[in-house]
């Protein structure tokens, strides 16, 4: 039971960081980012790949967070100069192909068989041991960020972003260029889902590209939109919700007869398209209320 | 500070929004631009501001060109603008709105924030200090902490006022600053921008409503469709025949 | 000669993405979004022909059935959905636009499963035309598009409810202020955008196979011959869907058989950055 709800909780956690660093780029700054997973996905191949050729743990997790950042980069530059619709269909075509690179380049990344064997954090400890420290590890990363994004939602800086959120256009007027800020803000969101990308390959020790696709974008939307837009709270709420949703749908498959592996994820799909039209209808600012911090 | 547009020009597909503007701000000056609807006031403050390209012609800040300066350093050399429509961060109190707009804030770098948190808090404390002051000044101290979204038009209007005064500008170009407000609020901004401009901060004010106007400004441009099509003192310029043409039906 | 053939064999992708990217822009000029369900519209313009075609034998009632089920869904998705969100901001309508395609894509994944399905059509040997290969199942879709494009360009040019479509889409508040009643207009929009992406996904599933993913791969490209052929232009859809259908197919020697969807996004973002109008499309702001 305990392996159980110490599993759960890994996964949320890793969820968490993932909503706090588009917490970042949306709730705080306004970006529509639909290409979360890509840099997810840059993480946990970079770190595999890096660990499975005996680079340190800690190394590969750098380099997870370093390459995800870096890949960032072009990304904020091209949201300097696209209409929120468009950057989005830019974004999600961004981490479409880094599902494609991650395809075909089977040199490196073994293709559409994954990479199996990936060391887990803390392999010289038994069983129970190991699951405990690793979830300590990640519950003591995750707690650093949801400090940092706290310390930046409430200090000058963050308070820019609102405004680039509120009224990109009244920023500039007041002499701010929004540009540093929007990148630096994808950068920083994205070397999170970078590290929890690495969190994840080292966790469930065997990555296929399947497990990057769109859909784990909009767990992460749903989270942020579900958990309050804008709140660090919020991001841990609604990464809560979002395992209950998921764990929740793996239950009633246990209960309710005759539904298949792959119907339920069917079901799940479906449940995520219904939740992401229900909150653009009724409520966009998510269940905690609005933007403001308080 | 001084700002000059010299035959700016600006068409849209086949629509001529501006031909061949020419106006002078002496520095410390107050000038008035009135016109009607489409006339292209706000076209020109865009231009001037650096959130439009001209297609022709030159803005001369101080008597320099400027046409290749981004919007964010024009402000930062001294020209704010506001917008005809308040453009207020909606999620932030009034209060924070003033403090978002002050320049060279350490704070907001993130290196900043996060290694030199005694000169941040040094910073805040200082700046929040002027904001109180302006806030004073403009009379909204009392909405300081409400969200600037849930004020009314005229609040937003000076709360536009009060962050373009946060950069400490030489020139506040003003688009339609009594558009929507209520009368007792009109001669309060008037008063304050009458006073500024005592203290030498020139004044480009687009308006509408004439008789607010004329009694604000000692000069005038008046423009109409692209053009300007008189220029001068309130009384010469609305005795003007072109002028009453352009306001056919108007009271002047 | 090589390459001409490689042409040859990209018309039918090229038609396909032609259409969607054609569903994509009337949707964009004049509900003034980008509709990412278009896709999972194409999957079930592909399922219900498959059915139909199983139970009837008849190609002609399986493209009926396609037509009439993605015009069913595009139209129930306007009136459920994006009719409510009108005025709202366009990622508001965008991400509700994903919803509804996952929504399609889940009823599509339940009902039928996730196994690959095809059409069944008889083999037959390609005509050899001037030294290029080509098969009669392709002159057959190709000829099955050109239909479906000469209706779609005759409602749009030669009814009045085109016009009125086309009058919504270059000035909104003006055709409005002429009296044209918007509501009518919407409907038949979604409606002639859900046909043209029946038919493409009728053909993407004979031309390949039929799976749930099958419209939602076929997106990006979609977006980005729509922006390639400037979003709001009809006929810049369908060039640009032809054109980066042979494109892709003609550099599969070069960039491998994955990577040729990568030319899309590539084009796609060349396009938005430098010349945001695309090839017809009228001057408007990706800014």
């Amino acid at each position: 039971m305990e392996a159980y709800l110490a599993a759960i909780a890994v996964i949320a956690l890793i969820y968490v960081l993932l909503s706090l660093g588009l917490n970042l780029q949306y709730g705080l700054t306004g970006l529509i980012n639909f290409g979360h997973v890509g840099f997810f996905a840059i993480g946990a191949y970079a770190s595999a790949i890096l660990a499975l050729r005996g680079v340190p743990l800690v190394a590969c997790f750098a380099a997870a967070a370093a390459l995800a950042g870096i890949a960032a980069w072009p990304i904020g530059l091209i949201s300097l100069r696209l209409r929120d619709d468009y950057f989005a269909i830019v974004t999600l075509g961004f981490s479409e192909i880094v599902r494609l690179v991650v395809t075909s380049e089977r040199w490196l990344t073994n293709g559409v068989q994954g990479i199996p064997g990936i060391p887990r954090l803390f392999a010289s400890l038994e069983g129970p041991a190991a699951q405990l420290a690793t979830l300590a590890v990640i519950l003591a990363v995750v707690v650093l960020a949801a400090w940092i994004m706290r310390r930046i939602g409430k200090s000058p800086f963050g308070r820019v972003l609102e405004g680039i959120r509120d009224n990109e256009e009244a920023v500039k007027a007041l002499g701010k260029d929004p540009a540093g800020f929007k990148i630096q803000v994808l950068i920083v969101g994205s070397a999170l889902a970078g590290i929890a990308g690495a969190f994840y390959a080292h966790y469930i020790t065997y990555i296929v590209p399947e497990q990057f696709i769109p859909l784990v974008t909009f767990y992460v939307w749903m989270a942020v939109i579900m958990g309050g837009v804008g709140r660090v709270s919020g991001a841990v709420v609604g990464a809560g919700i979002l395992m209950l949703f998921l764990e929740g749908s793996r239950f009633a498959r246990d209960v309710l007869p005759g539904i298949s592996e792959v119907e339920m994820a069917s079901i799940r799909l479906g449940l995520v398209g219904v939740m992401l039209i229900l909150f653009t209808l009724y409520r966009p600012q998510g269940l905690m209320g609005d933007y403001t911090r308080r | 500070m001084s700002l000059e547009a010299r035959a700016i020009s600006k068409s849209y597909g086949g629509f001529q929004a501006l031909d061949r503007v020419s106006l002078q701000v002496e520095s410390g000056g107050l000038f008035g631009l009135i016109g009607p609807n489409g006339a292209g006031k706000s076209t020109l403050f865009s231009i001037l501001s650096g959130f439009l390209k001209a297609d022709s012609g030159h803005v001369l800040l101080d008597g320099r060109a400027i046409d290749a300066v981004p919007a964010p350093a024009r402000a930062r050399a001294g020209m704010v603008r506001t917008f005809q429509v308040p453009r207020d961060f909606q999620h932030l109190t009034v209060h924070e709105n003033l403090m978002a707009a002050a320049p060279g804030q350490v704070g907001e770098t993130l290196p900043g924030l996060f290694f030199r948190p005694a000169k941040v808090r040094q910073q805040e404390a200082e700046i929040a200090a002027r904001v109180g002051e302006i806030l004073a000044f403009l009379r909204l101290s009392e909405v300081a902490d409400q969200s600037a979204g849930k004020l009314s038009g005229g609040q937003k209007k000076l709360v536009e006022l009060g962050r373009a005064l946060m950069v400490e500008p030489r020139l506040i170009l003003l688009d339609e600053p009594f558009a929507g407000v209520n009368p007792v609020l009109i001669g309060q901004i008037m008063e304050r921008v009458a006073d500024l401009n005592a203290r030498g901060i020139g004044f480009l004010v687009i308006e509408h409503d004439l008789e607010a106007l004329t009694r604000l400004v000692p000069r005038l441009a008046v423009m109409d469709r692209g053009r300007i099509i008189a220029q001068g003192a309130p009384d010469a310029v609305l005795d003007d025949p072109l002028v009453r043409d352009a306001y056919l039906g108007a009271t002047l | 000669m090589f390459y001409a053939q490689l042409a040859v064999n990209g018309l039918v992708q090229g038609l396909v993405v032609g259409l969607a990217a054609l569903s994509i822009t009337l949707v964009f000029g004049i509900a003034r979004f980008p509709n990412a369900a278009t896709g999972d519209a194409m999957t079930l313009g592909a399922y219900s022909g498959l059915v139909v075609h199983r139970d009837t034998g008849s190609l002609a009632l399986g493209s009926l059935a396609s037509v009439g089920a993605a015009a069913l869904v595009l139209v129930l998705a306007y009136v459920a959905v994006f009719r409510r969100l009108a005025g709202r901001s366009v990622v508001a309508l965008l991400v509700a636009s994903i919803g509804v395609g996952f929504v399609v894509r889940a009823a599509l994944g339940v009902a039928f499963g996730h196994s690959q399905l095809v059409f069944q059509l008889p083999l037959a040997r390609p005509y050899v035309v001037g030294g290029l290969r080509i098969t009669p199942l392709d002159l057959q879709l190709a000829g099955i598009a050109a239909v479906a494009l000469a209706v779609v360009f005759a409602i749009l040019y030669l009814t009045p409810i085109g016009r009125q479509m086309r009058a919504v889409a270059d000035d909104p508040d003006l055709a409005r202020v002429s009296g044209i009643r918007p509501a009518r207009v919407m409907l038949a929009m979604w409606a002639l955008a859900g046909a043209v992406a029946g038919v493409g996904g009728l053909m993407l599933g004979i031309k390949t196979i039929v799976m749930p993913d099958i419209g939602w791969d076929l997106l990006l490209p979609a977006f980005a011959a729509a922006i390639l052929g400037g979003i709001g232009s009809p006929v810049g859809a369908v060039l640009a869907g032809l054109l980066l259908g042979m494109t892709q197919e003609i550099s599969t020697p070069f960039v491998g058989f994955t990577y040729k969807i990568a030319i899309s996004f590539v084009v796609m973002l060349i396009v938005l950055l430098v010349r945001p109008r695309g090839l017809l499309g009228r001057l408007e702001g990706t800014r």
